[in-house]
């Protein structure tokens, strides 16, 4: 079967070029039929990657050796979860998923949005086409996924690390992310290729944009409690550059769902929604690339890597193109609104992207400097968590003070003293909770209790609007109290939902907090029978078991808890180790306790000759809260990405062919 | 086992061939092969409904941040007169080249 | 319409001036970059508590969690090489081959690591496999 697989890769790149070339002549002289066909072209495409990939996965659930790339990344003792996932696991099928969501984003947008967006149309489909060109030549002839050789007896398994549920969907949700960034812009791309500087562009790819945001933010919150639970060094994020390289595209789009705000109520900051929505797409491009081709190690494995090169130059390309277009374009988008206020909400949207896009910068020089310092002077150099953690608070603070500002300024502009009036609530609970927490003891950091504060702020904020909302809708007469909150909701959307995410990262703050700044850490050796004290807990060392896992000789040491001479149940730590692929790694124990939210963190580092043990015991306060916020941040997003009857009728009324009256 | 593979493959490509090939082997529904752009009319059209829901997007906005409380009396009574003329304002227009329209479109009949 | 001085330039020149300052400052100087050195660049280094990057060659003897953990790093792309004793936690990947760094300081001809200092560097799943 793996001819099949060629073949259909194969098919699909000369759809995709199909598309690309006759499309983009489409656009250009305006041709409907080959249009119509490049649109066909695109969505044949994506059958044939879809053929490919069930290709793939035949041969993964099969366990056919004979495939390179199942022998790469599966044993036959992995469990079939994880062997079925290996088709993500490791390069060329991870370009093939790339492929396969990208053809299917591409084709889906364009067919959902023919009747609303016909003029930027034609040029969106070449877009989408080309930059699938370069996945596709890469599968095609760089890292093929259907490489074949004499089947060996077993494959070499899969990386022990990645044998974890959270790493199995992990990818999928952000190359869903990835690649739903793409529609936008290519929409954007399109809309500026035809001259159309309307808002159009912004309106038919809001979901998407929304879609494709919300699914990365999860998937990095995906990646931090793989690390949190299998890496396992008591923390959740470490800025590490494969970390960032997620965290990037997701900031500056986070930038680019808040200032289409102000497109859309005042017209202004075309050009920068232009660049930002570019450079999401830049940064994820860049994300992928960061991630695959080995830059990260050195500069030597970058060089040695077959598709590390091929993405740089796909992205000076794309970064190329994109900005010459913008600057062709420019006298077209150049507002004449101006700003009239430097306190009203459009202000408050714009510190807010200022603060987003320049903490994007900070992170992306981070990870570029090491890579730079390198190949010019030689040096190695590594840029630490400090350096990450020092720009989080300086640009993430005033990002929460904005959370909770903005919602309560009104737009054009803002009398100092209303705002002032609407701010003394908010405030008044900040300062009280921030006393609280202080005699409590929160001042051991002052960076955490600055943050909880604001954080209190930002909650009370959003209480005040909800508030305020359902009482004046109330107000109205006709519904009770839950009637109004629901029909507050269903009428602001948006808004609402926009809430909801903000308390969302409120949580994280407050989880983030609370594990960086007040867990508490013990080491000790312990003999079977000894206990350790470690905040409220105590722990016996009861004894160690080594038992045999599917694929993986288990090392588990055992404890009982206690706290206040309560026995809270048994918790096991130590190690696997892989017999397939050679590799050990550790399992962590973790008790979480939802009441606290916190988390009693058990690594067993090192187990003796002699039957002792060596442990590290962490208490992380508020961490759950982290894993929560993921939820309620998915919550958010969907309250305001769902569909609202009356804003599409209103919408298809604006842009339905010609006008009413030409039609008579 | 291979000459499956091959005719899987042959049956594939022939598939999307025809699919892609589609539009020029139906009878044409439409009368021109043109993509119409939209004209001068068209593009001013949308931009004058777009000023129009902005408009009046505004004005509701500002009635629900007064009602909840966000505005205040004084500052409500300031910003609501001029942003009443703004839809007015952008009403009108719309009317005025939906008349002119009508105008042009009643000629065209006649003629 | 007389054309008004517009403040958002003037906000988002600020903005960029003092991010910029601030992020250049500090990578230069108040060490949110540490430099790594060589085995090979030791000799000079002497005393100095210093980053040190290699490779790790067996055999790997000791007990990081008492004695210390004894093995030998050779430079990446080189042939010397530094005994090397560390104690504290060893991660996972840690094994011979791999490519590691700590922090510490020369004595007398052996590498004394800080304790805990020891990372790995994340072979990436996607490299080319080394042999």
């Amino acid at each position: 079967m793996p001819e099949l697989g060629r073949a259909a890769l194969v098919a699909a790149l000369g759809l995709i070029l199909y598309a690309a070339l006759v499309g983009g002549y489409a656009a250009l002289r305006g041709r409907r039929r080959l249009l119509d066909s490049a649109i066909n072209a695109l969505l044949a495409a994506c059958a044939a990657t879809g053929v490919a990939s069930l290709v793939l996965l035949a041969a993964l659930a099969g366990r056919d050796f004979s495939f390179e790339y199942v022998a790469e990344g599966t044993s036959r003792e992995l469990p079939t979860g994880y062997t079925l996932a290996a088709f993500w696991s490791g390069q060329a099928g991870s370009l093939l998923l790339w492929l396969l969501v990208l053809t299917a984003a591409g084709s889906a947008a364009v067919a959902l949005n023919r009747r609303l967006v016909r003029e930027v149309l034609p040029w969106t489909v070449p877009i989408v086409a080309a930059v699938a060109t370069f996945f596709a030549l890469l599968l095609v002839f760089v890292a093929s996924p259907f490489a074949t050789q004499a089947a060996p007896a077993d494959g070499a398994g899969m990386n022990p690390s990645l044998q974890n549920p959270y790493m199995m969907i992990h990818p999928p949700m952000l190359y869903l992310g990835y690649v739903g960034l793409t529609i936008p812009f290519a929409f954007a791309m399109a809309a500026l290729a035809s001259r159309q500087t309307d808002e159009r562009w912004i309106v038919a790819t809001r979901r998407w944009t929304l879609a494709a945001w919300t699914f990365l933010g999860f998937g990095i919150l995906l990646g931090a409690k793989w690390a949190y639970e299998e890496v396992g060094w008591g923390g959740w994020y470490a800025w590490d550059p494969v970390e960032n390289a997620a965290l990037m595209p997701w900031l500056v789009a986070t930038a680019f769902l808040h200032s289409v705000f102000v497109q859309e109520k005042k017209n202004m900051l075309r050009v920068w929604n232009v660049v930002l929505v570019a450079g999401a797409f830049g940064l994820a491009l860049f994300g992928t690339f960061l991630t695959r081709s080995g830059v990260i190690n050195s500069i030597h494995s970058f060089t040695q890597s077959s598709i590390g090169p091929w993405f740089l130059g796909f992205i000076a390309v794309v970064a190329g193109a994109s900005i010459a277009l913008i600057l062709v374009r420019l006298p077209l988008l150049r507002a004449r609104t101006r700003l009239e206020s430097l306190v009203s909400r459009e202000a408050a949207f714009l510190y807010n992207n200022l603060f987003l896009v320049a903490f994007a910068l900070t992170i992306l020089w981070g990870v570029v400097y090491p890579l730079v310092s390198e190949a010019l002077r030689g040096v190695a150099v590594t840029v630490g968590a400090p350096y990450y953690e020092f720009f989080a608070v300086v640009f993430g603070l005033p990002l929460v003070l904005l959370m909770g500002i903005g919602p309560l300024v009104a737009w054009r502009r803002a009398s100092l003293r209303s705002l002032g009036l609407s701010l003394l609530w908010p405030a008044g609970v900040a300062l009280a909770v921030g006393l609280v927490l202080l005699a409590l003891g929160a001042g051991s950091s002052p960076v955490g209790l600055v943050g909880y504060t604001f954080a209190a702020f930002v909650l009370a904020a959003i209480v005040l609007e909800f508030v305020r909302g359902t009482r004046a809708r109330h107000g109205l007469g006709g519904v009770g109290w839950v009637g109004a909150l629901t029909g507050l909701i269903a009428r602001n959307r948006r808004r609402y939902g926009g809430y909801v995410v903000h308390a969302a990262i409120v949580l994280l703050l407050v989880g983030a907090v609370g594990i960086g700044g007040f867990s508490t850490t013990r080491e000790a050796k312990l003999a079977p029978g000894e206990t350790m004290q470690v905040g409220d807990y105590r722990l016996v060392y009861e004894g160690s078991d080594q038992r045999r896992g599917a694929n993986a000789l288990e090392l588990r040491a055992r404890l009982a808890v206690f706290r206040d001479g309560e026995s809270l149940g048994a918790l096991s730590a130590g190690k696997n180790r892989y017999l397939a692929e050679g590799e050990t790694s550790n399992e962590v124990g973790i008790r979480t306790d939802w009441l606290r939210a916190e988390d009693l963190f058990v690594i067993a580092d090192q187990f003796n000759a002699d039957g002792t043990v060596f442990l590290e015991v962490l208490v992380n306060p508020l961490v759950n809260l982290i894993w929560l916020a993921g939820l309620v941040f998915v919550g958010g997003s969907l309250i305001a990405m769902w569909p609202d009857a009356r804003e599409q009728r209103r919408l298809a009324q604006r842009f339905a062919d010609g006008g009413a009256l030409a039609r008579a | 086992m291979e000459i499956v593979a091959l005719l899987l493959a042959a049956l594939l490509t022939v598939a999307l061939v025809l699919f892609v090939a589609r539009p020029f082997l139906r009878p044409s529904a439409q009368e021109s092969d043109r993509l119409e752009q939209p004209s001068a009319t068209e593009l001013e059209r949308t931009r004058l409904l777009e000023e129009r829901d902005r408009a009046l997007a505004a004005l509701k906005e500002l009635e629900f941040d007064h009602r909840t409380g966000k505005v205040s009396d004084a500052d409500y009574r300031e910003l609501v007169g001029p942003l009443r003329r703004r839809a007015a304002e952008t009403l009108r227009a719309l009317e005025h080249k939906e008349g002119a329209e009508r105008e042009r479109h009643e000629a065209d009949v006649r003629a | 319409m007389a054309k008004r001085r517009n403040p958002v330039r003037l906000v988002v020149a600020l903005s960029v001036a003092a991010a910029l300052a601030v992020f250049l400052l500090y990578t230069s100087f108040a060490g949110g970059a540490t430099a790594s050195l060589r085995p090979s660049q030791l000799a000079e280094h002497r005393g100095d508590e210093v980053s040190l990057a290699g490779r790790v060659v067996g055999p790997v003897t000791g007990d990081a969690r008492g004695d210390g953990l004894r093995f030998t790093l050779r430079d990446i792309d080189g042939t010397a090489t530094v005994p090397v004793v560390y104690t504290g936690s060893v991660p996972d990947l840690f094994k011979t081959g791999r490519h590691v760094y700590m922090k510490g300081e020369l004595q007398s001809g052996t590498f004394v690591a800080e304790e805990d200092s020891l990372v790995t560097k994340c072979p990436s799943k996607y490299a080319p496999k080394e042999s």
